[in-house]
């Protein structure tokens, strides 16, 4: 198995991040983030970008085959551009193999949400479930998570006050990110949603775009940071097989990662995990085997309790926290990890390196 | 170094116009079809792609998650990679990455459709495929695009109608030969094409691929794993992908130029030069008859307007110069779109094999080209393939033939009465924000101004205006307006809803050009003409809504009418 | 400033349930009994009964009558709707274990004031003349 050439990142941009972003189309906003990032890797996307990935979900959008409205305002028009139906992590780890394959040597990849235009994401997250076996029932998708973290409390031990830590630490962690939409505790956080999940272990949705541009080694730039290593895997989608103990995906993508950064857990000292409910995020660091990782550690971010939860966007949201943490100099060896909420059972992981690790 | 890549085995269901089986049952029969024929188990397999199109046929969200079980895709690396309906020949191409780049050594590939899902007609999927602001509220559908772009190509090179039939027929007598086939007709003619029903002038009945269910699969592997499993692999020996611009308004629909660079693409990487000459079969994308033309000559096996008059000349028969669509293409197999496309990789496999029975080319074709089409006119996937020297079709292999394809159809009586069927509205709802150049843009409509932008270094006015100039990347430089006059730049006559009700009078959807902007141009519809004296490059102007009427939007324009005294083109 | 535009996706849907699900609904309507099919090679027992095995590709056949009876997986009691809105009663869902499957049933809890994971449970089903080959022929999980 080839690991050569090394896949660097040449520049990131993002642009939203808030509750809503009412004077702008999803056109403008991944405008604006598509030009930061291109500026920052120093790259002309009409001439030196050879391959452009894009996440995204039509139902998100409500609009079918999003795909058709990506290429312009990334400045993909006539290039080899497609959608990868599904978190922006995913279309990191396609950016990583189309260099990989050598048929590219720069490659730009996006996610966004403009989660503010959707007026009830219960209906959405609803169309996920079985049509025939779980829809009749007639509860909601977030049922599921309910039904989650109940059984992953009862598994492994953890207790509701351990995911309110975890709410509560996140948001105080995104007080220092600039970015972040939601370092305060909503209104209302005790309050139940589909028990044990309360309101305030529940990230808030925000609008916003990332695009990162991944570069060969040699075309990389000076001192870059590295996508390491990448993997990615699918649980039963099915609600009645899949494994309710334990993010079986997360393992699986974590023991691939893992392998093909020729890393350890014990290598890892910064992870962006997944948060969409506070559960989850011990139940990915248990996964990823990184449950005694020092706290401050992971979602230093904020994580999307506390940024705000960017849907598609939300790996590539995790992805940029590291780039930054990594360039700062805070970590050496952090991980990327995103799932895609109820009633998902996907994962991605990605080990990112800087400082010839 | 990037790893070769071959196809060591392929599966299909059959193509049926409502199937029984789940999209989770339709992918395991086309899957486990495959991985037989390769003579592997799933165990064998190390990863997994799939291609489907859009959720709202199937209407299930996150589509690709629901279909993961029968994908085979349990446990292990899985992602739905989805661009229209060029996903069917997108998906080997994202198999082949995969493999390539040594994230995997045995891939399943997967593509699907359910189509007959979607009710009250699965064309009603693509009502959301146009403009959330400058093009549903007209109330656009499928057929519009199709006949405006077979309007275009035909004015363009002085098209012969009675050519393009011919590509109809050639297909569906193909597909007579498919055990798959939805719609093959042995006896079909070129005047049956002709005399089938005019839906959206110049497109008729017949020149339109039927909508359909099912699932198509093959098995891809590395060099090293594919040697020992077969003596006879099918290489991948060129992919490329292309997408266009989103303002097809703003494009001439002549020429499918995206088709051409993904071909170019591939071409380069398999190292064809003379593509003529080189590609001994094609399998070009072919929903419409119209459709197999425009795009042999985007992969350059046809000069411009060529196409047509080779079709009709026999050029393209099985037995021809060049076969094209041996398999019987989406004519005559049936469009589950994304199975529809992977379905011609499979075509290919077989034919390189010498293993497509009563549609065998003949000779001992060692190349061939397979390609795909989806979005907006939009996006063309083109791979070559080849045997590269020659398969051994007498060695013994491990796999077994494909077996006879399944699928349980399910008649109209059948469909509405099925025990356990559950009927659901897609009741989901936005509220898009417009943004700063289409709120703009809506706010000109409401005071009767068409507002654009312009980029001053490529000399553009933009209309629909955009922040952007997405030929040179840079934001625009400044706002401007246009009068809202022009010409006809393509028009169709439709005598048809998407949920093909029938239309009198027939609707007048036309791309108008406007005479003040270079790049400008949108979509509407012709009134105050009778459709016999609507011409291509007729002058046009508006017609305004009264002002009180008016709410900013592209409806605020009732129409476009003829402008006497205005300059045709 | 920019204004929003309302939009949506104007169609509907009629979802078959599928080969192995009809045999399940059938069985459910007429019989009164749970259908679940067995992976011999994988000894792994879906109820409802599947076409094929998701782990190995076997194919396979309904034929193993799994419950009425069997114990709570995990359960969660519901506060809120759809659309987020407060639901008037609180609602209660758990994931089932019948016995002789090894996969989980999601289904509604009935009358029952403490649910605890590891719970014995059964299925009460609707009269037979009330059934229509619906996932809901099933009202629900009572204690057992």
């Amino acid at each position: 198995m080839s690991v050569e050439p090394r896949v660097g990142i040449a520049g990131v941009g993002w642009s939203g991040f808030t509750p809503t972003t009412a004077n702008v189309s999803y056109k403008e906003l991944m405008f604006e983030a598509a030009r930061a990032a291109y500026l920052e890797a120093g790259v002309n996307p009409r001439t030196d970008v050879d391959s452009f990935v894009c996440a995204s979900e039509d139902f998100e959008e409500g609009t079918s085959i999003f795909d058709e409205y990506l290429p312009d305002q990334l400045g993909a028009v006539q290039r080899p551009v497609h959608t990868v139906a599904s978190d922006g992590l995913f279309a990191l780890a396609t950016g990583v193999m189309l260099i990989r394959s050598e048929i590219a040597s720069v490659v730009a990849v996006e996610a966004h949400s403009k989660a503010s235009n959707v007026v009830s994401h219960g209906r959405v997250a609803r169309f996920a479930l079985d049509p025939v076996l779980n829809r009749p029932l007639g509860v909601p998708a977030l049922a599921v998570a309910g039904l989650e973290m109940q059984r992953y409390l009862h598994a492994s031990g953890h207790t509701a006050v351990d995911c309110e830590d975890v709410a509560n630490r996140n948001r105080a962690h995104a007080a220092s990110n600039r970015r972040a939409s939601h370092a305060e505790a909503p209104a209302g956080a005790d309050d139940p949603l589909w028990e044990p999940l309360t309101v305030g272990q529940t990230a808030d949705s925000v609008d916003g775009c990332v695009v990162i541009v991944l570069a060969a080694e040699d075309r990389a730039g000076a001192d870059p940071v590295f996508v390491q290593g990448v993997g990615w895997n699918q649980d039963a989608p099915s609600l009645e097989s899949r494994d309710w103990d334990r993010a079986a995906a997360t393992a699986r993508a974590a023991e691939q990662a893992y392998a093909r950064a020729g890393v350890t857990p014990g290598d890892i000292d910064a992870a962006e995990v997944d948060d969409t409910y506070a559960y989850k995020q011990l139940q990915h660091l248990d996964a990823l085997g990184l449950p005694d990782l020092d706290p401050a550690r992971v979602n230093r971010s904020g994580g999307a309790l506390g940024e705000g939860y960017l849907h598609e966007g939300n790996g590539l949201a995790r992805a940029l926290a590291c780039i930054e943490q990594l360039r700062a100099g805070e970590a050496s060896t952090a991980v990327a990890q995103s799932w895609r909420g109820v009633p998902s059972s996907s994962a991605a992981v990605a080990v990112l390196t800087r400082g010839g690790a | 170094m990037a790893r070769r890549v071959a196809v060591i085995g392929a599966g299909m269901t059959k193509f049926v116009r409502r199937a029984q089986e789940t999209g989770k049952e339709l992918s395991w029969i086309a899957g486990r079809a495959a991985l037989d024929n390769a003579g592997i188990s799933l165990a064998d397999v190390d990863a997994v792609c799939a291609g489907t199109a859009p959720d709202a046929f199937d209407g299930v969200h996150r589509k690709g998650d629901y279909l993961a079980d029968g994908s085979g895709a349990w446990g292990k690396p899985y992602i739905r990679t989805f661009v229209g309906g060029g996903t069917g020949v997108f998906v080997p191409i994202q198999a082949w990455y995969t493999i390539a780049s040594g994230m995997a050594d045995v891939v399943l590939v997967l593509a699907e459709e359910k189509m007959s899902s979607c009710q009250p007609h699965p064309q009603g999927a693509f009502l959301t495929i146009f403009d959330n602001v400058i093009e549903r509220p007209l109330g656009p559908n499928l057929l519009w695009i199709f006949a405006l772009e077979m309007q275009r190509y035909m004015q363009a090179y002085g098209l012969d109608k009675r050519d393009i039939a011919t590509v109809a027929v050639k297909n569906k007598r193909n597909a007579a030969d498919h055990p798959s086939a939805l719609l093959g007709q042995a006896d079909i003619t070129v005047e049956d094409v002709l005399a089938s029903e005019v839906l959206a002038h110049p497109v008729q009945r017949l020149d339109v691929s039927p909508i359909s269910d099912g699932a198509v699969a093959l098995v891809m592997a590395s060099e090293e794993a594919a040697a020992k499993l077969t003596d006879s692999p099918v290489w991948v020996q060129g992919v490329g992908w292309n997408l266009d611009s989103t303002y097809w308004t703003n494009r001439d629909l002549a020429y499918p130029e995206y088709v051409e660079n993904a071909a170019r693409m591939a071409y380069d990487m398999a190292g064809v030069t003379e593509p003529r000459k080189q590609i001994h079969v094609a399998e070009p994308y072919d929903p419409f008859d119209y459709k197999e033309l425009h795009h042999l000559e985007g992969l350059q096996l046809f000069d411009k307007g060529k196409a047509p008059e080779a079709a009709a000349a026999g050029v393209t028969a099985r037995d021809g110069d060049l076969p094209v669509c041996p398999s019987g293409g989406l004519l005559g197999v049936g469009n589950p779109i994304a199975a529809a496309g992977l379905m011609k990789i499979a075509e290919l496999f077989w034919q390189l094999r010498g293993e497509a029975g009563a549609r065998q080319v003949p000779g001992t074709p060692e190349r061939g080209v397979a390609q795909a089409w989806g979005d907006l006119m939009q996006v063309g996937t083109v791979v070559v393939m080849g045997t590269d020297g020659g398969p051994s079709t007498t060695a013994t292999r491990q796999g077994t033939p494909p077996i006879g394809p399944r699928a349980t159809p399910l008649t109209d009586e059948a469909f509405r009465s099925a025990a356990g069927a559950v009927d659901e509205p897609l009741d989901l709802t936005y509220e898009w924000d417009t943004g700063e150049a289409m709120g703009a843009f809506l706010e000109g409509m409401r005071d009767g101004r068409v507002v654009a932008t312009t980029c001053a270094q490529c000399e553009r006015t933009l209309v629909p205006p955009r922040v952007f100039c997405e030929r040179c990347f840079r934001p625009t430089d400044g706002w401007t307006e246009v009068e809202a006059v022009g010409t006809v730049e393509t028009f169709s006559i439709c005598h048809v809803r998407w949920d093909m009700v029938a239309l009198d009078p027939p609707e007048i959807p036309a791309v108008i050009r406007l005479d003040g902007a270079s790049s400008g141009g949108f979509l509407h519809k012709l009134d105050e003409v009778a459709p016999d004296d609507v011409s291509i490059g007729m002058a046009v102007e508006a017609v305004w809504k009264p002002v009180e009427e008016r709410t900013g939007s592209i409806l605020d324009i009732a129409y476009f009418r003829p402008r006497h005294g205005g300059e045709d083109r | 400033m920019s204004r929003a535009i309302h939009g949506d996706l104007p169609v509907r849907f009629r979802y078959t349930p599928g080969v192995a699900n009809t045999s399940f609904f059938e069985a459910l309507r007429d019989r009164g009994v749970l259908l679940g099919s067995k992976c011999e090679a994988c000894s792994v027992t879906s109820v409802p009964a599947r076409m094929f095995c998701e782990r190995c590709f076997a194919e396979l056949s309904p034929g193993v009558e799994c419950g009425p009876g069997g114990s709570v997986e995990s359960f969660t009691i519901g506060h809120v709707g759809i659309d987020g809105e407060a639901l008037d009663e609180p609602v209660a869902v758990a994931l089932v274990r019948l016995d002789h499957a090894d996969s989980v049933l999601m289904h509604r809890l009935l009358g029952i004031e403490s649910p605890a994971v590891g719970m014995r449970v059964t299925a009460r089903l609707r009269p037979q003349a009330e059934r229509s080959a619906s996932i809901l022929d099933i009202e629900g999980f009572e204690r057992e």
